[in-house]
């Protein structure tokens, strides 16, 4: 009796701590997500994505899915890849960017409330995301 | 009848227009103008604290189930099958089951199970990377598969690319450590 009610408060600590990161994060989000740089932002980026073989077509997906994750961008990486009519090989490359690299905020800060590093999560996350999405652009050519 | 989609194509002419399905997973909604802020405050926070609810209904049985069996040998048990494996990575047998947590679920499972562990800060940090990269691989396969790419080969990538990545990060940390 007494383990689980020392496991219900520990259960309850992370569900605090949880919803602590959770709510601030959303509503910052969409407080954010109208204003138009967002929108302008992908003249800035241009030339970093060049490097990793997408078109600006594919910076709202992409920022999308680094910031906000796969689940939770899923109605913008959508409804975009099928209204630009992304190629394939650009769709792939994307794929394989937010594949190693997404949802940086939010799945970072609950590895650091717990006592994980979070530079390094972040480091190596978009470090080998940028080698392998630039590695795989300059073996699958565009014909 | 006149084909209208044709001779009037909506929907391409306004790029920002909302998807016919105006629901995101976490419930949030495309409005077709912009809300004033405080229909965005409160939208966000409406949101956060249905998406935490959703995360907490999962990770806390998970917490209290593996802290339960901690005081049990099934975990040790259990652990010491997995320890040979997750040895590679510098993590304790024990960690596997964080790790199909994460995979299935979320990544928020997984630190459900990794939190009574009491796991020391690189095999948190090694956790959050690894499970960082791959989570939530049935959902998340079921939306990249959406976009015309192939679900399952971008899921199958990501296992290898976090198997990958906990390699080269505990040697980099071995190789921090002894600088």
């Amino acid at each position: 009796m007494e383990a689980l009610t020392s496991a219900l408060g520990g259960a309850a600590t992370l569900s605090f701590k949880l919803i602590l990161i959770i709510v601030p994060l959303v509503t910052v989000f969409e407080v954010l997500r109208h204003l138009p740089i967002f929108r302008r932002a992908g003249n800035l980026v241009e030339p970093a994505m060049k490097g990793v073989g997408l078109t600006r077509d594919a910076a709202i997906p992409l920022f999308t899915g680094i910031f906000l994750g796969i689940a939770y961008g899923a109605g913008i990486i959508i409804r975009v890849a099928q209204q630009k009519g992304l190629p394939g090989r650009e769709l792939f490359l994307m794929g394989l960017f937010l594949a190693t690299c997404h949802s940086v905020v939010e799945d970072i800060l609950v590895f650091v409330v717990i006592g994980g590093n979070g530079f390094v999560i972040l480091g190596v996350r978009l470090g080998l995301a940028v080698l392998l999405t630039g590695l795989m652009a300059r073996l699958w050519k565009t014909d | 009848m006149l084909p209208c989609n044709r001779v009037f194509p909506i929907r391409e002419s306004f790029p920002q227009m909302p998807p016919l399905e105006s629901k995101s997973e976490r419930g949030a909604t495309y409005a077709e103008s912009v809300p004033n802020i405080s229909t965005r405050i409160r939208t966000g926070l409406y949101a956060g604290f249905r998406t935490s609810l959703r995360i907490i209904a999962v990770s806390v049985p998970l917490y209290v189930g593996v802290t339960l069996l901690k005081g049990t040998p099934v975990l040790d048990m259990l652990g010491g099958v997995f320890a040979p494996w997750m040895g590679v990575f510098g993590l304790p047998g024990e960690a596997a089951f964080a790790f199909v947590a994460a995979f299935l679920l979320n990544i928020y499972a997984g630190i459900a199970v990794i939190v009574p562990l009491n796991l020391d800060s690189f095999q948190v940090t090694q956790c959050g990377l690894m499970m960082g990269i791959a989570h939530d691989l049935i959902v998340e396969g079921g939306v990249l598969s959406t976009t015309g790419t192939r679900g399952w080969v971008l899921s199958l990538c990501r296992l290898i690319i976090a198997a990958a990545s906990g390699l080269l990060l505990r040697g980099l940390w071995h190789i921090w450590g002894l600088l």
